[in-house]
Order: C-alpha cells, then structure tokens, then sequence
C-alpha cells in the first residue's frame, strides 16, 4: 500500500467552516517563545498534523486551518507558548470526524 | 430558558450518554451539551470498547441489525515486533461469540451518535420528554459559580442553570481545569498522542482476509517496532469494511527524541508501521478513508485529578483521566460508561436528598474507588510503568523475534536445543539480569 504524505492524509479530513475565510482560531501560539526561549521547539515536530512550521532560519510558525483538535500541543509545549482556548462552533473551525 | 435543569452535562462523548442514559431513565430533567455538530463528531478513539456495560445502555444491543457498534472481538492477537519479523500470541475463542459480547469495536462518529439517538428515545419515555434535551452544536464556556458550588453554565451570552454540573468533556478538560480540579498546564509525562488510519476494503476481502465470520471482529495490539524505539505500542481492530490502524506514542519520548530530520514524527512512524512487511501484507489493497490523532492519558495515577468533584460537580471518563493500559487492553471508553453511570446515580441520590453539597458529591468518587476502574488502576500500577520501560517496548520484542528467527528456522544441520537458542538472544539483545527483575515485576504486576 502506497504511503499517504501528510498533505493527503489532512485532505481526507472534514473541517468545520471549510468555506469561510474568516475563522476564529482555538489555540494562541505565542511563537516569541518558540523563538526565543524554547530549547527543542517540539511542536514542529510532535503536532500530527504540522500546524507548527519551521523555516529555514528555525523559525516557528503556527497555522490553525489544518488542526484535528488532537490536543499534543497543549501537553508537548512545557514553555507556555500555547493556550487554548475554543470560540463559538459557528465561527470556529476544527474537525467533523466522519469515522472518528 | 428560564428553569432549572436537575443537571447539566458538558459532552456527548460516551461518559456523557452514559450519565444522560442514566439521568433520562431515572427522571431527571436534564441538558446534555456537545460542542460538535452531532455526538461524536468531535470524538476519536483506537476503538475497543472492553466488558459489558454497554448492555447496561443498550439491552440486548447485538440484536440490532445496523447497531451503532462495527464487530465483537472474538480473536485476540498481541505481536511483538523487530525490523523484519513478528512473533505474535494469537487467541480465539467461540466463547467470544456470547452476548453480552466482552468487547465491541467502535467508530466514534457512528457510535456516539447512534448512542446519542438511544438517550433521544429515553428522554421521549421519561417525565421529561419534552424539557430534558440532547444539545449539539453549543459550546460551554465558563461554569457558573456560587461560592463554591457549581450552578450552571455559560454558552455565548446565555446562561443555563442546574442543580448540577457533570463534566464529561475529554482529555482536554479545559473546564475541569477552569474549576480548579485539574492544574492548568498538564504536562506531557503521562500523556500519549495517537495516530490512526481507517482503512477501507471491499467487505469481503477484509473477512477472507482476517477470517471474520458474521460480525465477528479481531484485536490486535503491537509492542517493539511499530514505533522505532518510541515509548508506545500500534493497534489494529476490524470493524465493518475498514481497518482502524494506529500507534500511541509516549508524548514526553517523542518530545525527546522526534526529529523532523530523521523522520521520526507522528505521521511518518505511522508510515513505517504500515510499512512493516507483517502489516503491510494484512493491509494490501486498502484505501485510506480518513486520519485522525488524539491525546489519551496513560492510566499512570499520577494525572488522574485527585478529587472529582465539588459541590454540584463531578468529573467522569477521560476528563478525569479514566484510561488504562496495562498491557492485556487499552480501556477507556468502558472507564467512561462506569464512571458516567456512577457520576448519574449519584446525581439521582442527592436529588432525593436535595442535597448536593460536596460531602454529597464526594460518595461519587468513593463509589468509583470501589468499582473496577480504580481497583484495576490501582492494582495494575505497576504494569502501566513496566509497559513504558525501554526494555519492555525495545528489548523484548527484538530477543523475542531473535529467538523465533532461531527456533523456526529449519535448516538441513543439526538443531540445537531451544534453551541454547534462547541464551543466545538473550545475550544478544538484554542480559539475564534483565529478565530476571522484568520476570519479577511481571509476575507482581500481572
């Protein structure tokens, strides 16, 4: 069976509010500390779904739009760079898992 | 709305129609809340619901043509595995045909909402058919306080008002940590991210090929390889046309030694799992359908909240971290039925009394120490730690598949005797000393 990248694993995925540009995200990264402070930037490579970037400066970026609502980031980050926190579903974003 | 519910239930999860069942056939007026579009949209799980209890819901589920549940488990497999073999320990048993099944596979999407649609069907048959309400789609934000006793909760800008609160919100307990019970940062210690695949098949190939027969289904768990040197074990489960395959992994281990450089990520561990030449011929020929991932608590007593409840608030399943894997099953979802149930019955007994204070709610987790889930956290403590020690998850399965590489090969010289084979993997992947006190933990732990 042919391996699935991760780019084709999240497109399997029903998100909420898929259409809307315009979403509020349920998680805060405060990426100063990822940038500054934090000594393995973790998320970068513990998040099952790479919401959390690295550029080629070692920079950490984070996205909402692809998070499954699994939960890692709040347990891996021990540096206090992110808080969640959920908004309204109507103007969320997050997963319909369709299996689960 | 203006009046008073007996109580209000944060999540429609299985702990939360657990204690919706309970409260609907007891009649109490109650509001179950759920932040997804339905029950269960929001839910992942590895999928075993273990024992009986479900029946305790649903009496005589099996009878159901198209029940919410995939298979029963009737074959059990645990497989140890190194790079290029697996040793497994295979057990099947027409005992496991009997209802009540002791084990059902699930896909929470399906399940929770056909459960959730049961708990509809008692709430039409309670004295409250028309003031008790199963509520998708609201997210709870805050739990309203008086003093120190919990009185409802907020949503947006409206309030609702119980007698009482149950919280039945997941591992990401953001309201149990609101109330105090739970510390606001939880670290990653006893925690584990899981990844899973569900993996679709023509129905009949996936029966040939797992010799299914009916509904019946099949569990089988991995230690050693499956997670390339990473705290944790894989899964595999049947349910009706599709596999559900998956990994958990120590989330303190893979924040020590993940890398997106030497590929050792999440997604890519699952990759090679599904890539190892065992796996890789049971799942030929399938199509994904859909990933998931989500956090679970590791059944180490350590994160499990030290009280569950306050006056007018109880904690159940895996807000509270009711889950437990101590190498036989992963239970979880079995812990959230029981501890639903239990959190209910105890609402039910201080409604007669009108009494919810906190040394009310307290005889909620005394009734939870004396039940299965605490005695069997209790009990098999030492287990979860053994199972989470590198010689458990690295050295054993490589001495055990060293070992079966020697014994089950055949070859046309003479064959030495498999005590000498057994010395030589030993010797070649632990030390006897090893074995000796890992021999004595087992045999205390099991």
């Amino acid at each position: 069976m042919k391996n699935l990248t991760l780019n084709e694993q999240l497109g399997l995925v029903s998100y909420r509010n898929q259409a809307k540009s315009e979403i509020k995200p349920h998680i805060r990264v405060d990426t100063e500390i990822c940038n500054s402070v934090c000594p393995h930037k973790c998320t970068t490579y513990v998040c099952p779904a790479n919401c959390y970037t690295m550029d080629d400066e070692g920079m950490v970026h984070f996205q909402v739009e692809d998070c499954i609502e699994c939960g890692t980031c709040m347990y891996a980050c021990d540096q206090g760079a992110v808080s969640w926190e959920f908004p309204d579903p109507e103007i969320g974003r997050g997963v319909n898992w369709n299996f689960g | 709305m203006d009046e008073k519910f007996d109580c209000i239930i944060v999540g429609g999860g299985v702990a939360g129609l657990a204690a919706a069942m309970t409260l609907a056939r007891k009649n109490l007026k109650f509001l179950l809340i759920e932040k997804g579009e339905f029950a269960g949209a929001k839910n992942v799980s590895g999928g075993v619901l273990w024992g009986e209890d479900l029946a305790k819901l649903v009496p005589d589920y099996w009878e159901e043509e198209d029940g919410g549940w995939e298979r029963f488990i009737n074959h059990r497999r645990l497989t140890f595995l190194d790079e290029g073999s697996s040793f497994s320990v295979d057990f099947k048993s027409q005992h496991f045909n009997e209802t009540p099944y002791t084990g059902v596979v699930v896909l929470r999407s399906k399940f929770d909402r056909w459960l959730a649609g049961k708990v509809e069907e008692a709430i039409a048959e309670s004295d409250y058919a028309m003031d008790s309400f199963v509520a998708p789609n609201i997210l709870v934000e805050e739990i309203l306080m008086e003093g120190d006793k919990a009185v409802g909760i907020r949503a947006g800008e409206e309030k609702f008002y119980a007698d009482s609160v149950i919280l039945a919100e997941g591992v990401n307990n953001l309201l149990t940590r609101q109330v105090g019970l739970q510390d606001s940062y939880v670290p990653a210690d006893h925690m584990l991210t899981g990844v899973k695949e569900v993996i679709r098949f023509d129905q009949k190939v996936l029966e040939d090929r797992f010799q299914l027969n009916g509904l019946s289904g099949m569990s089988n768990e991995f230690v050693g390889y499956a997670t390339r040197g990473i705290e944790g074990g894989g899964f595999l489960y049947t349910n009706r046309d599709t596999l559900s395959i998956g990994l958990v992994l120590g989330l303190k281990d893979l924040r020590e030694k993940g890398s997106p450089d030497k590929k050792l990520t999440p997604y890519d561990i699952l990759n090679d799992f599904k890539n190892h030449p065992a796996i890789a011929d049971t799942i030929r020929g399938g199509e994904v359908v859909e990933y998931s991932a989500h956090i679970v608590s590791s059944g180490d007593k350590r994160v499990i909240p030290e009280k569950l409840y306050k006056a007018g608030l109880l904690v159940c399943g895996e807000a509270a971290n009711l889950l437990m894997n101590a190498g036989k099953a992963i239970q979880g979802m079995d812990y959230a039925i029981r501890s639903g149930i239990l959190a209910a019955e105890n609402i039910v007994q201080a409604k007669e009394k009108n009494d919810f204070s906190e040394a009310r709610m307290k005889a909620y987790q005394d009734e939870l120490e004396k039940s299965y889930i605490m005695k069997d956290i209790n009990n098999f403590q030492d287990a979860v730690h053994m199972l989470h020690d590198p010689l458990m998850y690295q050295k054993v399965p490589n001495l055990i598949n060293h070992f079966g590489r020697q014994f089950f090969s055949i070859s046309n010289r003479p064959t030495r005797k498999a005590r000498e084979m057994m010395r030589e993997s030993v010797k070649e992947h632990a030390s006897w000393w090893e074995l000796v006190k890992l021999g004595i933990k087992g045999a205390r732990s099991l």
